[in-house]
């Protein structure tokens, strides 16, 4: 009787109380394994909501806000036909990253982040940002090589923006090019705090590669 | 017993089949359009959905009790509602309100030109402001692309809107600039003293503009100085008239930029020919100081100091004596310093203050005749912002000018000693009101006192503008404008009051698809303007305020940013209709500053193989009139039309070095400003006279531009582009 009582305890207690940090955990994998099936500014943005919806819950916590930042500032590169609301899904991304800089103001991730929506930022009029926006996110890189020499994503957005001045200048890109490649090799020894931790960027670096040949 | 276990276990693990609630419903806003991707969701856990594109969406949840719902959609209000969850289904309807965004809000353009990358409402960006071709790098030249500006080719100063180059006041972060020109020979073209790099948020009202400012009959340009760079940096500049050094040094908060520049046009005009005969062409050394530093988390303190010495001394025809050369001195010294702070006071108060303080010396020989000009002002101001709610903002502040001006005429048989000073206090008040996002009114007033004149003004301004739809808005704008007269007549007298000016504009505005579209008609009432009553100079009865005049007008500015792939261009028509009887005019007539039609053309392309950066600006300028002594009529003969075209290439060679060549008018069309007549008529009666033209033909420069910092990456070439 004793026994039974313990089982139906333990049962109740596994039930009902799913405690927070593994529930969290759990609804983080569920909505991140959702990125693959994202095709359209809509679904990003749906998925956006999700994290926004996590970040809602989970107010001590910066990855939902990390992600949440990440779907609006794809969105704005797949938004091809209205420029202000190219800003206007950068805008809510920057509330994002600021929120996510006051939780964690020495992780590297969130300053690599902060220099990919810098690019973003400066996409949407190279001519007359180029040169504020260019020297942001250089800084940003700066901050996150500083916590972390060895983050891809930081890696990843430096060779991106020297190669990017490089050929706006008519300079070699051979020596980007060959970073690239090397990145692309050793991508995989990074290793990755927690399944739930960002690991994109693989993708962008191949496309680097290619387009050097 | 294992049954028993077994139907508990069921009858827990079931307990969530069975206790859901359903959540379903429509999203739309106040028009009833549907909102898709909204984010639906039960406050405090991960239960919620998006709406589809439908606007509408469902989802069920496993909570029981009393929650609350949320519903967030960018740009509207969220939404909250208390449910209650008892696994029953809950449908419902809600209906979003777009935010209140200043951001989104519809904004009083009405005789404002704004160039900054913050508002909608935007048509020129900072950039636009400096790299218009044939502007040379001044701020004023830039303007003259804009509507409502008359070109004077002989004067390179601001005629806005059938106004005097004196009706318009320069301002940097909210001081007075008293002198903002470069002094220069008679009828010789002039340029603003600052390097339009340094600012950036530049408004130019043409009319209309706010109680904030005043003494200023027609126009106001507010200049705002940039942001310092993010790292320490070196800028070199070799110019084929002078070179330009400036450091920065960045630390936590703030920075200070140091630069020097010394300019000689002697080794330019020993190659290019000069209408003027140059005894000695016009050379300047000037020093710049800059500091900004962020104090506290909100505010920012800047410093801004310059100080300049130019000479020049050239040959030139003696008006008394028409067939005589004389030479013409001039030595100027300037120092001007401008401290501002702004910073919050709590959530809803800011506050602006600042100071500025000019001291110029003009000091000219000419004929054995030696005439000073000096001028000391200074000018303090402290501006409250209160956000009484989301809609409603009010602005009041309090200044304080004084000036001391003094004119020495020493000639061989007299000298003629004279000064005077006048203080200005003044208080403003004034309020913007948003009705909605789409309607906007202001309402201000403006109260000034003057020692030296001892009067009292007050002026009131309204404004309003109106949202037609997402991309147009109309605005309208009325206000009296007060203006102190010409130290030139205070110098002698006190007995007059302030001349005055009253506007009238209304202005629609549309942006689409990048190409913008501007109209503007206005009407200008001109009252108590100083009149002369045939004494001389020197006798304060001469004067009065008995002079009146009119203005009015349609400006239209287009702008195209999409036509051309890698180009754009921008055109800017004004029609003017203005008369006057002022000064010593003895009929009403049309002023020797107005013309009927100016025109100018801009465009800019990009070479990018060649990473090469073109601009081209067309200028047209009908006739101006002017006065011949020897015609019985006054103010009637005309000046031949003016045309110009100017080109400017801009070559970036490598990141951190820009090669620029500009040419005002390439093609050499042949301007004439007016002429000049002796003030005695010959043993004929006729009175000689020479036409005004131009220092020169044609303006050439080339300049190199280097750029050392950290990175060695950045370079200027958003200050050329």
């Amino acid at each position: 009787m004793k026994r039974t009582i313990l089982t139906i305890a333990i049962l109740s207690a596994t039930l009902f109380s799913m405690a927070g940090g593994k529930q969290f955990q759990q609804k983080m994998g569920q909505t991140l394994a959702q990125y693959a099936s994202c095709q359209t500014i809509e679904d990003y943005l749906a998925l956006g909501n999700k994290f926004k919806i996590i970040s809602n819950v989970e107010k001590e916590e910066w990855l939902p806000l990390y992600y949440h930042a990440h779907c609006y500032i794809i969105m704005s590169f797949m938004e091809n036909n209205d420029k202000a609301k190219k800003d206007e899904y950068l805008d809510v991304a920057e509330e994002s990253i600021n929120k996510m800089i006051e939780l964690m103001p020495q992780e590297s991730e969130v300053f690599a982040l902060q220099a990919f929506y810098y690019t973003a930022r400066l996409v949407v009029d190279p001519m007359t940002r180029g040169q504020e926006y260019g020297a942001l996110s250089g800084q940003s890189v700066g901050k996150a090589l500083a916590f972390d020499a060895e983050n891809p994503r930081a890696r990843y957005i430096k060779i991106s923006n020297e190669k990017g001045t490089a050929q706006f200048f008519g300079n070699d890109v051979k020596k980007y090019c060959e970073q690239a490649k090397e990145l692309f090799k050793n991508w995989d020894n990074y290793k990755i705090k927690s399944p739930i931790h960002p690991k994109w960027g693989k993708d962008y670096v191949k496309q680097i590669s290619k387009s050097c040949n | 017993m294992k049954r028993y276990l077994f139907w508990i276990v069921i009858f827990l693990t079931s307990t969530n089949l069975f206790s859901q609630t359903t959540i379903s419903g429509l999203v739309k806003d106040d028009k009833g359009e549907p909102l898709p991707g909204a984010n639906i969701y039960i406050e405090g856990t991960y239960d919620g959905v998006s709406s589809d594109t439908d606007g509408k969406f469902s989802f069920k949840t496993t909570e029981k009790g009393k929650f609350v719902l949320k519903i967030e959609y960018v740009g509207f209000d969220s939404f909250s509602k208390e449910v209650n969850l008892n696994n029953g289904n809950i449908e419902l309807e809600i209906i979003l309100k777009e935010t209140f965004n200043l951001l989104n809000a519809v904004t009083i353009t009405a005789g404002t030109f704004e160039a900054s990358d913050k508002k909608k409402s935007v048509v020129l960006s900072p950039v636009d402001m400096v790299t218009t071709a044939g502007t040379r790098g001044d701020i004023y030249g830039a303007l003259q692309t804009l509507p409502g500006i008359t070109t004077n080719g002989e004067s390179g100063k601001l005629f806005v809107k059938g106004g005097n180059s004196d009706e318009s006041k320069t301002f940097i972060d909210g001081t007075l600039v008293y002198v903002p020109y470069n002094s220069t020979a008679p009828n010789t073209s002039t340029r603003g003293r600052f390097n339009p790099f340094m600012f950036d948020g530049t408004i130019f009202s043409s009319g209309g503009y706010s109680a904030e400012y005043g003494q200023a009959l027609s126009s106001v340009l507010i200049l705002n100085t940039t942001t310092l760079p993010v790292e320490d940096q070196l800028h070199i500049s070799l110019m084929s008239i002078g070179c330009e050094i400036a450091g920065t040094k960045v630390w936590k908060n703030g920075g200070i930029t140091g630069s020097f520049a010394y300019n000689n046009l002697e080794p330019y005009m020993s190659v290019v020919p000069q209408n003027y005969d140059w005894n000695k062409p016009p050379e300047s050394i000037d020093g710049v100081i800059n500091i900004q530093q962020k104090t506290g988390k909100t505010g920012k303190f800047k410093l801004y100091s310059s100080i300049n010495k130019s000479k020049f001394s050239l040959k030139r025809l003696d008006f008394n004596k028409m067939n005589e050369m004389i030479n013409y001195d001039l030595t100027n010294d300037n120092f001007f310093v401008n401290a501002s702070w702004s910073d919050l006071l709590s959530k809803k108060w800011s506050l602006k203050t600042g100071a500025s303080f000019t001291n110029n010396i003009d000091d000219n020989f000419f004929d054995n005749n030696h005439y000073t000009e000096s001028l000391k002002g200074s000018h303090i101001k402290s501006v409250f912002l209160h956000e009484m709610n989301k809609k409603v903002f009010i602005k009041f502040g309090a200044e304080f000018f004084n000036k001391y001006y003094k004119n020495d005429y020493t000639t061989l048989t007299d000298t003629f000693l004279n000064n005077y000073s006048n203080t200005i206090l003044a208080g403003f008040v004034e309020t913007d009101i948003y009705s909605s996002l789409k309607f906007v009114t202001r309402i201000g007033g403006r109260v000034e006192y003057s020692d030296y004149l001892n009067e009292i003004n007050f002026a009131p301004r309204i404004s309003t503008a109106y949202k037609l739809n997402r991309n147009s808005q109309l605005s309208f704008s009325y206000g009296w404008f007060y203006q102190y007269p010409s130290d030139y007549y205070l110098l002698y007298t006190n007995e007059i009051k302030y001349e005055r000016a009253d506007h009238y504009i209304f202005s629609f505005q549309s942006r689409k698809n990048k190409r913008t579209l501007r109209t503007e008609v206005y009407y200008k009432d001109y009252k108590n303007l100083i009149k002369l009553n045939g004494g001389e100079f020197y006798l304060p009865n001469t004067y009065s305020n008995n002079g009146k005049g009119y203005a009015y007008g349609l400006d239209i500015f287009w702008r195209d940013k999409k036509t051309f792939t890698n180009g754009e261009y921008w055109i800017s028509y004004s029609y003017l209709n203005t008369k006057r009887n002022y000064l010593d005019y003895p009929v009403e007539a049309v002023p020797k500053f107005a013309s009927k039609h100016n025109l100018s053309v801009v465009y800019k392309y990009w070479f990018g193989s060649l990473r090469t950066y073109m601009g081209s600006t067309f200028k047209y300028s009908s006739p101006r009139y002017f006065n011949d002594p020897n015609s019985y009529e006054f103010n009637k003969s005309r000046t031949t039309a003016y045309y110009s075209i100017d080109l400017s290439i801009t070559y970036l060679h490598r990141e951190n070095i820009i090669f620029f060549v500009a040419v005002s008018n390439v093609l050499g069309f042949k301007q004439e400003f007016g002429y000049q007549y002796e003030k005695n008529s010959n043993d004929y009666g006729i009175y000689e006279s020479s036409a005004i033209i131009p220092s020169s033909k044609r303006f050439f420069i080339l300049a190199c531009f280097i750029t050392l910092s950290g990175k060695g990456d950045i370079n200027q070439l958003d200050k050329i582009k």
